[in-house]
């Protein structure tokens, strides 16, 4: 292990090994070029920027950026430490895609990213005082600052017959909250400029109080129609914490209930999309299909969303053999229900000709937006982490990563409808395997004192990245969930100019990202 | 009697509207495998809105407040003056100039009144509302224009009748002005592919953006109106083009006969606006246009070969 690991790092650095991620230390001068050198010459992927408040243990604040070694399922983290000092210094300048993490520490850690274009607060609004920063140790969850009234400036674009349209947080239908700045010249889109953060509900804060049972359920509460990928990722971490070893059975289990959820959500996005553009009969389809894949996940364990199913050690619900076998007849109908669909919706002109070139993102501007999951492999970004960074039981079947390479609405579309059939294989190959086993560890979790661990899992939208830190007690003082809609928030502005106004709403279901999960 | 076949012409277009735009919903449910609401459900909804208190906003002018009036009498008076089931009862509103204009009037108000109170949507609709209201006038006006050459007469009663007895070369030319008409008849009662009646997305919508500041009975008024707009089209597509059926004489077998031969091809164009709801994507806004002119074109044609 350690030798994959020494490639990346300079020479005459201490490695400290924990788990799954390799983190050393670096002089605060030093780390912008090795990040750099990580990044640009090692092209290894940016997986999260995070920082950690330890100034009761060593007086310092440390930012962490954690990179993943693809195939290898490690990471790698050089860090630094802030001693008597609020200030790190930008890596933004040669690495846009950092840009969100450097904002979401100052605006929570109150660390000035230096030589930051733009490092305006996220997430938190007008109404949060300038100087309280709700990650800090010192912040107690319980208090209530003062409303403070402080300006966020939207980007204003000047010139004859542009004028500025103002949509949300709250919208003609039940969607989540989300304020959208629309600069137009008649109805053309010049500028899009989304502001979030109407879902913020203190999710980190939360993760450090809660016990861990209730941790596991904040998790499940990231994203709710990702529960079950989230809290995965989640149990995926404190395992590596806690060496917590997780039997074939129930890791094959969890492939299985993954599946599920990227296949209940990846139909009812078709036939979102599909309604989208005022076809009816695939968008009740879409509908109806996701529909019975709901009822599949209730009737294998009680819950809709699959919650309460993930366990550290494994999962609670166990599929017996004949649901086994009824499951694999019901996939079977699915997948003739779903393909009769589809031949129907690809005769439908009209469809077709709205989905493509519609909102389409330019490969590089995705590139240096780190976008993930479906909407980067629709732009031919060839990332997903059941390959990447194998986990639960992928190692065992062959997956065909799915891609398009338009990167319009039309091949997020088709990727989904991609996945689809390719979760329905998984889950049919995975059904067909019988393990021995107990499908929970029920040993005593211990965790690791002073310790870090990583985990990654892909969500339906892309990788849901989990980071958990713990002190010299081996509680955890720290999780940082990312989801993926964290980094694609900032491509749609982008995969949305220069399109007109009636078709934000498609370019925007195309992506369907999540609000709460940015917002935590 | 004559008073009788008056009092079916006035109420005739209010009454029914609201079933029809029912019955479309049923059939479009009834096509994605949906339960769907009650045919009824338009005069429950209509009811309900008008036991509503309504928010007007401090910004709105007279406009606002006058233009749901204005948009429900143009209907009213619109549907008392074009043939439903009868071909007596023609009066001076019956010119089709008169009734065409007539209802621009009542969109002019409720692009006003989409504008009035203030919201960035009700601009974006009323803007979009008229950039599709002006080319729909061609070939509204041009199809119509065809059947009158054709009748040589303006009065809609009379086109009605003369088209009844037109010799069968004529018939191509009409029925091409029948498809310019159709286009504009879509375009007009804000259907599909020009808009999606059923939306929710606030930045997709024409007719609903600009309705989406009232409430209450003045929103009743103009949904009412909006259906009524629907009959009426449907109603001058059925009664100037296949203008069979309309009663001559004043008796009430006749009057009733009449009247079940109109619904049965009003049913047949709600059956058709249903299913073309149902089997297509809404264009994409750029693409009205086009499909405006082929409207257009269609009916110039029409005049081209009837003259």
């Amino acid at each position: 292990m350690i030798k994959i690991i020494e490639k990346f790092v300079p020479a005459g650095v201490r490695i400290e090994e924990y788990g799954n991620i390799y983190a050393y230390e670096m002089k605060v001068d030093d780390i912008v070029s090795a990040v750099n050198h990580l990044y640009f010459i090692e092209k290894l992927p940016l997986k999260l920027i995070t920082a950690m408040d330890e100034r009761k243990e060593s007086g310092s604040f440390r930012v962490m950026y954690i990179f993943g070694i693809p195939k290898e399922n490690l990471f790698i983290a050089p860090y630094i430490r802030l001693k008597g000092s609020e200030e790190f210094p930008s890596v933004v300048k040669t690495i846009h895609e950092a840009s969100g993490y450097e904002r979401k520490i100052k605006t929570f850690f109150g660390l000035d990213p230096v030589g930051h274009p733009n490092p305006r607060p996220v997430i938190l609004h007008g109404n949060w005082p300038k100087d309280v920063f709700p990650l800090r140790k010192d912040f107690d969850w319980r208090s209530r600052p003062a409303e403070a009234k402080n300006d966020y400036a939207f980007t204003k674009v000047e010139g004859e017959g542009i004028y500025e349209i103002p949509v949300g947080p709250v919208h003609a239908g039940i969607i989540e909250p989300g304020h959208f700045r629309f600069s137009v010249a008649g109805e053309e889109i010049v500028l899009l400029e989304p502001k979030l953060g109407y879902k913020h509900r203190g999710v980190e804060k939360l993760f450090e109080i809660l016990p861990l049972k209730e941790k596991l359920k904040l998790s499940e509460r990231v994203s709710g129609d990702s529960s079950f990928s989230h809290s995965l990722a989640f149990c995926q971490a404190v395992e590596a914490l806690g060496g917590v070893e997780v039997s074939a059975e129930a890791a094959n289990l969890r492939l299985i209930y993954a599946e599920l959820e990227r296949l209940a959500n990846h139909l009812g996005d078709i036939g979102a999309i599909m309604i989208d553009t005022g076809f009816s009969f695939g968008g009740s389809h879409g509908a109806r299909l996701r529909e019975m894949v709901m009822r599949l996940n209730e009737r294998l364990t009680g819950s809709r969303y699959l919650r309460g199913v993930n366990a550290i050690g494994g999962v609670t619900k166990d599929i017996s053999p004949e649901a086994k076998d009824s499951l694999l007849k019901d996939l079977e109908a699915l997948e003739k229900d779903f393909s009769e669909v589809m031949a129907i919706a690809e005769n439908s002109n009209s469809l077709f000709n709205r989905l493509k070139e519609t909102g389409t993102l330019n490969y590089q501007i995705a590139l240096d937006h780190g976008t993930v999951g479906v909407a980067g492999r629709a732009v031919g970004i060839l990332n997903d982490a059941r390959l990447d960074y194998p986990y639960a039981a992928y190692p065992d079947y062959d997956l065909e990563i799915a891609s398009e390479t338009k990167g319009d609405v039309y091949s997020r579309f088709y990727v989904r409808v991609k996945e689809v059939y390719s979760s329905i294989k998984l889950i049919e190959q995975a059904l067909q395997k019988n393990h021995e086993g107990k499908i929970l560890n029920d040993k005593k979790i211990e965790l690791k004192k002073n310790s870090l661990a990583v985990g990654i899992v892909e969500g339906w939208r892309g990788d849901i990245v989990y980071f958990v830190a713990t002190d010299a007690q081996g509680e955890i003082t720290r999780v940082e969930p990312r989801d993926p809609s964290f980094l694609n928030w900032t491509v749609l502005g982008h995969a949305g100019k220069g399109n007109v106004v009636p078709d934000f709403p498609l370019i925007n279901k195309s992506f369907n990202l999540s609000y709460s999960g940015n917002d935590l | 009697m004559t008073i009788l076949i008056w009092i079916i012409q006035l109420l005739l277009v209010p009454a029914l509207s609201p079933l029809f735009i029912g019955i479309i919903r049923k059939i479009k449910a009834k096509l994605q495998n949906r339960r769907g609401a009650s045919i009824c459900q338009p005069y429950r909804d209509l009811r309900k809105l008008f036991n509503k208190d309504e928010v007007i906003s401090e910004d709105a002018s007279w406009i606002f407040r006058f233009s749901p009036f204005i948009i429900f009498a143009i209907t009213l008076v619109v549907g008392a003056s074009i043939p439903l089931f009868t071909g007596l009862i023609s009066n001076p509103l019956s010119d089709f100039l008169v009734i065409i204009y007539l209802l621009a009037f009542s969109t002019f108000f409720l692009a006003l009144a989409g504008m009035d109170a203030g919201s960035a949507f009700g601009g974006f609709g009323s803007s979009r509302e008229m950039t599709v209201a002006a080319l729909t006038e061609g070939g509204l006006l041009f199809s119509l224009l065809t059947l009158a050459i054709a009748a040589k007469s303006m009065n809609l009663f009379s086109i009605s009748q003369k088209i009844a007895s037109l010799p069968s070369s004529s018939l191509f030319p009409v029925g091409l002005a029948f498809v310019g008409f159709l286009i504009a008849f879509l375009a007009e009662a804000g259907r599909f592919p020009f808009d999606n009646p059923a939306t929710h997305l606030e930045l997709t919508m024409i007719h609903e953006a600009m309705i989406l500041e009232y409430s209450g009975k003045r929103l009743a008024l103009i949904e009412w109106a909006a259906a009524n707009k629907f009959l009426i089209f449907a109603g001058l597509a059925a009664n100037l083009f296949f203008p069979w059926g309309l009663t001559g004489q004043v008796t009430l077998p006749h009057i009733a006969l009449a009247l079940l031969l109109f619904t049965g091809k009003i049913l047949v164009l709600s059956l058709g606006v249903a299913i073309l709801e149902s089997s297509i994507a809404k264009f994409r806004f750029f693409r009205l246009p086009d499909l405006l002119f082929v409207s257009f074109i269609l009916s110039v044609i029409a005049i081209g070969l009837i003259i």
